[in-house]
C-alpha cells in the first residue's frame, strides 16, 4: 500500500490547467523524484498534497485512505510537511520558534511558550540528522543552506511521515547537496516518505529510488532510477530526445576588454559587505560565467555594474571610460545592457504594457522622445517590431508584460537589451524557471550577442548552463572571486569545491 | 505639595494617557496581526457615543451599569474594526484608504455625531461615571494621592491590559501565531495557521480596545457627550504605537508621556503661565515623525518592531 | 465558497459600472440605516438631492463645495498614481492658505490682475514645501510618507490654530476691541477676491475652473509625458523603474512639491474664492483634505473623474451644510461619503478580480 497516492487530480488556474489529471504514487521508506520542466505541474501538484491548494478534481489517499486538506494544517495533521523554494520561515524569530510554530502536538501544544525545553529537542534533532543549527540564532542571520536545516528540522520535530522538498539543491554547493542527500536517505530508512522535486536530472538520479515525471501538468511515467538513464529521463521529461546541456560549439573572435572591474566592493541590503576587492575583465566576443552558490554576491555583482548598487571601492570600467557608480542611467549609457535576475518585477514594470516595457530605458531618447512628450506612435512601432523580431507569442502590445509566460517575458527584455546596441551585457540566472524551449532560446541569443562583439557575464548558479554555455569562469564565494577556470577543461567537482571556498588543491 | 506642578502634570499625564494608552494598545494588536487601521479616531467616537448611551439607558447600580456601558462602547468600535476587516482582509483594499474612510464614516461629523444627534446624547450630564477608585482618605496622601489614588478603575484596568497584551505576545501560543502571521503570513499559512481568522479577530479585537480608549473619555474624562470629543487622540494613538516600537510596555511610558502634552496647557494656564498650547498638542506628532526618522535613518535594522506584513493584503492562492 | 481570482483581463466597461454600482449600493445602505434609525429615506434623499443640485443658487453652492474637493481630489490622485501615499493634503491646503491670504495681504492695493496670480503662486508654494517634508524624508531616508503627512496635517492644523487663536500674528485682525475678543484673521484686500464666471445664471468660482484646468494639465502630464512614463513605471515597481535608470528621488520629490503644490492652490482657493481671510476654524472644521482622498479613490485616481467626483460629493456636502438642523440627520454627510468609499473599495476588488462561488466541496471524479 503506497504512502501517498494521487487520482486523476487536476488543477485549473485562470488561464492555464496546472495539473491535467495527474496521477502520482510514492512508498512508504522511499525517496521519490518528482520530475519536471518548468511549468510542468511540480509544485502545483505538492501545494495540492500539502493542503495549501485544492483540486478541482480527483482524490488524494494516504495509507490507503481518502484524504480531504481543506487547509494546510490538515495536510500537517496527517503528517505531512514541505521544504518551499521560497522557505516559509518568520526572518525575526529563533530557529527554535518557528520549530514550534502552528504544532499543536503535546509539549509545544499548550497554550504557554517554553522556549527553552523546545531548543534542547530541536538540538538534539540536529545533531540526530546532522544538520545543526544554533536553536536561538534568529532566522534572518542564517545562510539560505542554514535556513533550509529549520526547515527540515521543523518537518522531524513534527515527526512528519512524509516530507516534500521542492528544488531544495539551488541554495547548496555541490558538496552540500551531496550531505542533504544522506541526511534524506536517513530519513526515507526510518520509513518515512521523501518526496523531492527537481528539474536536475543527475540530482534525480543521485538521490531517488523511483522518478514521475511530470509534463505539461500531466504525468508521462513513474520508473524506477536504476533502470533509467539521464537521457532517458531528460526525453521523458522534454517530450522529445535532447541533449542535456552539451557545449555548443561557437566561433569566438575574442577582442579588446570591454568590461574592467579593479578591486570593487560593496555592501549588501543589510548593510553588510558583499562584495570584496572584486577583480575581472571581460573582452569582447567572450561569455564569462560567475558560478557560485545563491548569495554569494552575484546579485550586488550584477547591480553593482549596472549601477543600481553603489560601489564602495574600486573602479567599473567599460569600454574604456570609468564609471562613477551608483547610476544605472550612467551604465546604461555607457553600453551596459543588463537581463535581471527578478525579470517580473525588475526586468519589467509587470502591470504596464509590452510597449511601454519595450521603451523602459529609451523612453528618454529623440525616437521616442519629443522634448518633454512621448511619441505614443513610435512607442508603438517599436513593440511590435519587437514581437515580431523576437517572436514574442502575445496578442498585441498593449498587453500588461505580467501576462506573458516566462519565456515570452525574458524575450522582451533580451529584446529591449539588444536594441540598445550595448558593448556587455550582464545576464543573471537568465533561464531560471523557463521551459526547455525558451532556455535554448535565451541561450541561443546569448550566443549570438557574444559572436556579434558583446562581452557578456552570465551570472548562474546552474552549473550545466554555465559549461554549456561559458569561455571562462569565475567562482564567487563569500563575496570575493575565488577561483577561475577555463571553461573547456572545468569540472564539477573543481568548480562546487571552490564554490564551498575551498581554495587549497585537493590531494 | 499635591499642587505642585509636577505632581498636577504626572496626574493629568495619567488621566489623559489613558484613552491614549487603550486605543495604542489595541492598534498595537491589530498591527501586528499585519492590518494597520487608520480609523482609530472614527472607532474611539462610535466607542464614545455608545458607552454614553448604555450608561444613560440602561437601568441598575452605577458599578454595573458601568461596567456593561464599557462592553457597549468594545463591542460598538469593534463592530466599526470589522467593516475595516471585511475591507482589507476578505476584499484586500488598500488599507490607508479604508481606515480614512473608517475616520470619515465613523468620525465627527459621521456616524458618532449621527447617533449622538439620533439618541439626544447631547448636553445632558452623565447618570454615572467613573470616579476615584481608591477612598477618599488615600487621595489626599502626598505626590501618589494625586497621581496614583485619585484615578479611576479604568486607568488600573488599562495596566493589566498592558500587561496581558505584553504576556500574550511573549509567552502564548496564539501570541507567537499572531507575530508570525504579522511577519510573514505566508510562513505562518503554511504552518497552519489560519491568517484570515488571526487578522479577524485582532483586528476586531484591536477596535474594540479603541472603543474602551473612547468611553474613556464619555465615561471618565469629560464625562458627557460631545461631538468629536476624542479631538484627535486617536491620531495620537496611531503615532504612538510607532513611538513605542511596537511594544506594549512602552505604550505605557509613551502614552502617559503624551497624556502630559495633553493636560500641561491647561495645567500652565491656570497658573496663569500663558504658553500657547498649541506648542504642547504638536509635541506627540513632531517626536512621532523624529522617532520615525530616527528609525528609518539607523538604516540596517530599521523595522525595529515594525510587523513586516504590515499594510499588506496575504493572497494564498495566486500566481 | 468563495474564490477570488486575478482577473487576466479588466474589461473596460467595469471601471465605470463598478464606481457607478458602488454608489447605488451605498444608497441603498444608507437607506437601511435611514429606516433603522427612523427617519424617512424617500424625504432625507430628496431634500439632500434638492439642496444640492436643484436650482441654480443650490447648484453654486455645490461649485463652491466641490471646488477645495476637486484640489485634494488631485493632490491625493496625483501622489497615490505613484503609490506615494500622501495623506497630507489636509495639512498642505492650511499651508497653501496661510501662504496665499499672506501674499494678498502684503501686496494690499495692487489690482486684481496682480494679487490672484501671486496668492496662487503663494499656496502653490506654501502647499509644495509642506509636502516636501514627508518627501524629502522619504527620498533620502526611506521614512513612512504616510505617517509623517498624517502627522503633519495636525501640526499644520495647529500652526493655523495659533496664528489665529493664540498669537498676534500677520493674519490676525486686531483692528478693532471685538476682533481681539473675537479672534480672526484679517480681512484680504477686495482685490484678492477671486473673480466669478456667470455661465447662463450660474456662477462658476475662479478657483473651480483653475482646478479643471489644473485637471487637464496632469492628464497630459501623466498620459503623454516623459514624466509621466516614469511615475507610472515606479509606481507599478520602483525595482523597474531603478533598473531602467530613472531617478526614483526626484520623483518623489517631484511628484510630491506637485501633489501639495495643488492642495496649496486649494487654500488659495479658499482665501480668494470663499472665505476672505485666514479661516482658521472653518478651514480645519472642513476636513477637505480627507474628503479629497475620498474623491482620489472614488475617481481610481482618473484626473477627469476626480472633477465630477468632487462635483457629487461637493453636492452632498453642500447639502449637509444647508440642511444642518434638527428635523435633518446630523452626521449623515460623513456616514455616506464612508459608505460610498467603503463600496467603492470593495468594488474596485471586482474590477481586478473575479468572484467565483464554489460549492464546499469541488467535483469529486470518477474513482
Amino acid at each position: 500500500m503506497p504512502a501517498v497516492s494521487l487520482h486523476g487530480i487536476t488543477k485549473r488556474f485562470p488561464g492555464v490547467v496546472a495539473n491535467d489529471g495527474v496521477d502520482f504514487e510514492a512508498a512508504e521508506g522511499e525517496v521519490h523524484a518528482l520530475l519536471g520542466e518548468n511549468g510542468a505541474g511540480k509544485s502545483t501538484l505538492s501545494n495540492i498534497l500539502t493542503g495549501l491548494y485544492r483540486p478541482d478534481e480527483g482524490s488524494v489517499e494516504l495509507y490507503g485512505e481518502r484524504v480531504e486538506f481543506d487547509s494546510p494544517r490538515d495536510a500537517l495533521n496527517a503528517g505531512i510537511c514541505m521544504v518551499h523554494q521560497h522557505f516559509r520561515l518568520v526572518p525575526p524569530f529563533t530557529v527554535a520558534e518557528n520549530v514550534i510554530l502552528g504544532d499543536t502536538r503535546g509539549e509545544s501544544g499548550r497554550f504557554l511558550v517554553h522556549p527553552r525545553h523546545i531548543e534542547r529537542r530541536v538540538a538534539e534533532l540536529g545533531e540526530r540528522y546532522r544538520i545543526a543549527v544554533d536553536p536561538r540564532a534568529r532566522v534572518w542571520q542564517l545562510s539560505l543552506g542554514e535556513q533550509q536545516r529549520v526547515e527540515i528540522l521543523k518537518a522531524l520535530y513534527r515527526e512528519a511521515k512524509i516530507l516534500i522538498l521542492d528544488e531544495p539543491t539551488a541554495v547548496l554547493t555541490p558538496q552540500e547537496a551531496e550531505s542533504l542527500f544522506i541526511t534524506l536517505r536517513a530519513m526515507a530508512a526510518e520509513g518515512r516518505t521523501v518526496i523531492f522535486i527537481s528539474h536536475k536530472l543527475h540530482e534525480v538520479t543521485a538521490v531517488a529510488d523511483r522518478v514521475t515525471v511530470l509534463r505539461g501538468g500531466k504525468t508521462v511515467a513513474t520508473v524506477d532510477t536504476a533502470e533509467s538513464t539521464t537521457q532517458s529521463l531528460a526525453s521523458l521529461m522534454v517530450g522529445r530526445e535532447v541533449d542535456v546541456a552539451t557545449r555548443v560549439p561557437r566561433e569566438i573572435t575574442i577582442g579588446g576588454p570591454v568590461l574592467e572591474l579593479a578591486g570593487v566592493g560593496a555592501t549588501g541590503d543589510r548593510g553588510a559587505e558583499a562584495l570584496h576587492d572584486v577583480t575581472m575583465t571581460v573582452r569582447s566576443g567572450e561569455i564569462v560565467a560567475v558560478a557560485g552558490v545563491a548569495g554569494n554576491g552575484q546579485r550586488e555583482l550584477a547591480e553593482a555594474i549596472t549601477g543600481m548598487r553603489p560601489t564602495t571601492a574600486g573602479t567599473i570600467t567599460v569600454d574604456g571610460k570609468p564609471l562613477k557608480g551608483g547610476d544605472a542611467r550612467e551604465a546604461i549609457h555607457a553600453g551596459v545592457a543588463h537581463v535581471p535576475e527578478d525579470r517580473l518585477h525588475t526586468g519589467v514594470a509587470p502591470s504596464l504594457s509590452i510597449a511601454s516595457n519595450t521603451v523602459l530605458k529609451s523612453y528618454r531618447g529623440a525616437q521616442i522622445a519629443h522634448g518633454p512628450l512621448l511619441r505614443l506612435s513610435a512607442i508603438k512601432e517599436r513593440a511590435l517590431s519587437l514581437i515580431t523580431n523576437y517572436d514574442v507569442r502575445t496578442s498585441g502590445p498593449n498587453v500588461p508584460a505580467r501576462q506573458l509566460s516566462g519565456g515570452n517575458l525574458q524575450k522582451v527584455v533580451l529584446g529591449r537589451e539588444f536594441s540598445g546596441e550595448p558593448r556587455v551585457l550582464i545576464a543573471a540566472s537568465p533561464t531560471r524557471g523557463l521551459d526547455v524551449s525558451a532556455i535554448e532560446t535565451v541561450h541561443r541569443y546569448l550566443r549570438e550577442g557574444a559572436t556579434g562583439g558583446m562581452g557578456i557575464v552570465l551570472i548562474s548558479e546552474d552549473l550545466d548552463e554555465i559549461l554549456a554555455l561559458a569561455d571562462r569562469i569565475v567562482v564567487m564565494y563569500e563575496g570575493r572571486i575565488v577561483g577561475e577556470l577555463d571553461a573547456e577543461t572545468a569540472t564539477k567537482d573543481a568548480l562546487g569545491l571552490l564554490m564551498a571556498g575551498v581554495t587549497e588543491p585537493v590531494a | 505639595m499635591n499642587n505642585s506642578i509636577l505632581v498636577v502634570v504626572l496626574a493629568s499625564a495619567v488621566t489623559y494617557g489613558t484613552p491614549l494608552l487603550y486605543s495604542a494598545l489595541g492598534e498595537l494588536v491589530a498591527e501586528r496581526s499585519g492590518v494597520l487601521n487608520l480609523g482609530v479616531e472614527g472607532m474611539m467616537l462610535v466607542g464614545a457615543v455608545m458607552g454614553f448611551w448604555a450608561v444613560q439607558t440602561i437601568p441598575g447600580p452605577g458599578p454595573l451599569v458601568l461596567i456593561i456601558a464599557v462592553c457597549v462602547a468594545a463591542i460598538a468600535a469593534g463592530l466599526m474594526a470589522l467593516i475595516h476587516a471585511f475591507l482589507v482582509i476578505t476584499l484586500r483594499a488598500n488599507q490607508i484608504v479604508s481606515g480614512l474612510a473608517l475616520t470619515i464614516f465613523a468620525g465627527a461629523g459621521g456616524l458618532s455625531s449621527y447617533l449622538g444627534n439620533d439618541l439626544n446624547l447631547a448636553d445632558a450630564p452623565a447618570k454615572h461615571a467613573f470616579g476615584a477608585f481608591f477612598p477618599h482618605s488615600m487621595q489626599t496622601l502626598p505626590v501618589v494621592g494625586p497621581i496614583f489614588f485619585e484615578q479611576n478603575a479604568l486607568v488600573f484596568v488599562a495596566w493589566l491590559f498592558v500587561g496581558g497584551v505584553a504576556f500574550y505576545l511573549a509567552r502564548t501560543r496564539p501570541g507567537l501565531n499572531l507575530k508570525a502571521v504579522g511577519e510573514a503570513p505566508a510562513a505562518a499559512d503554511a504552518m497552519g495557521i489560519n491568517v484570515t481568522r488571526t487578522r479577524y479577530i485582532h483586528t476586531v479585537v484591536g477596535g474594540a480596545f479603541a472603543g474602551i480608549g473612547g468611553a474613556t473619555f464619555s465615561l471618565a474624562i469629560t464625562p458627557q457627550w460631545v461631538d468629536g470629543l476624542t479631538q484627535g487622540a486617536g491620531w495620537i494613538a496611531i503615532a504612538l504605537v510607532i513611538f513605542a516600537f511596537w511594544r506594549p510596555a512602552l505604550c505605557l511610558v509613551g502614552a502617559y508621556f503624551f497624556g502630559a502634552f495633553a493636560g500641561l496647557p491647561f495645567t500652565l494656564q491656570a497658573r496663569g503661565v500663558t504658553v500657547a498650547p498649541e506648542l504642547f498638542q504638536a509635541l506627540p506628532y513632531v517626536m512621532t515623525i523624529l522617532v520615525l526618522v530616527t528609525v528609518s535613518a539607523a538604516g540596517a535594522r530599521r523595522r525595529l518592531g515594525a510587523p513586516g506584513a504590515l499594510g499588506t493584503p496575504y493572497v494564498r492562492e495566486e500566481r | 465558497m468563495i474564490r477570488v481570482e486575478r482577473r487576466l483581463e479588466q474589461p473596460r466597461w467595469l471601471s465605470l459600472a463598478v464606481p457607478i454600482g458602488s454608489l447605488i449600493v451605498a444608497f441603498v445602505v444608507m437607506t437601511g440605516v435611514l429606516l433603522v434609525t427612523g427617519h424617512d429615506p424617500a424625504t432625507t434623499f430628496r431634500r439632500l438631492f434638492d439642496s444640492a443640485f436643484l436650482g441654480s443658487a443650490e447648484l453654486n453652492a455645490t461649485f463652491v463645495s466641490a471646488t477645495p474637493l476637486l484640489f485634494t481630489g488631485l493632490c491625493a490622485a496625483v501622489a497615490f498614481r505613484m503609490q506615494l501615499f500622501n495623506i497630507g493634503g489636509e495639512g498642505q491646503l492650511y499651508v497653501g492658505a496661510i501662504f496665499a491670504a499672506a501674499a494678498a495681504l502684503l501686496v494690499s492695493g495692487v489690482p486684481g490682475v496682480v494679487a490672484i496670480p501671486l496668492m496662487i503662486a503663494a499656496g502653490a508654494l506654501g502647499g509644495a514645501l509642506f509636502a516636501l517634508i514627508p518627501a524629502v524624508l522619504r527620498a533620502f531616508l526611506k521614512t513612512n510618507e504616510i505617517i509623517v503627512s498624517l502627522m503633519l496635517n495636525y501640526v499644520a492644523a495647529l500652526v493655523l490654530n495659533y496664528l489665529i487663536f493664540d498669537s498676534l500674528s500677520y493674519w490676525r485682525d486686531t483692528s478693532s476691541p471685538e476682533a481681539k475678543v473675537f479672534p480672526q484673521g484679517k480681512p484680504l484686500p477686495d482685490a484678492a477676491s477671486w473673480p466669478l464666471s456667470h455661465i447662463g445664471g450660474l456662477e462658476l468660482p475662479f478657483g473651480l475652473l483653475l482646478g479643471i484646468v489644473i485637471a487637464g494639465v496632469v492628464w497630459v502630464l501623466y498620459s503623454r509625458t516623459r514624466f509621466g512614463f516614469e511615475v507610472q513605471v515606479i509606481g507599478d515597481s520602483p525595482r523597474a523603474a531603478t533598473y531602467a535608470g530613472m531617478r526614483t528621488r526626484r520623483k518623489i520629490l517631484a511628484v510630491m512639491a506637485l501633489s501639495g503644490a495643488i492642495a496649496g492652490i486649494g487654500g488659495a482657493s479658499q482665501d480668494g474664492d470663499v472665505r476672505h481671510l485666514l479661516d482658521a476654524r472653518g478651514l480645519s472644521a472642513a476636513g477637505y483634505g480627507y474628503a479629497g482622498i475620498v474623491v482620489a479613490a472614488l475617481a481610481r485616481y482618473n484626473p477627469f473623474a476626480v472633477v465630477l467626483v468632487a462635483f457629487l460629493l461637493g453636492g452632498i456636502q453642500n447639502a449637509g451644510y444647508t440642511l444642518q438642523g434638527a428635523d435633518f440627520p446630523s452626521g449623515l454627510v460623513g456616514v455616506m461619503q464612508g459608505l460610498i468609499l467603503f463600496c467603492a473599495l470593495g468594488g474596485e476588488l471586482l474590477i481586478r478580480h473575479r468572484i467565483r462561488f464554489e460549492r464546499r466541496r469541488p467535483a469529486e471524479s470518477v474513482a
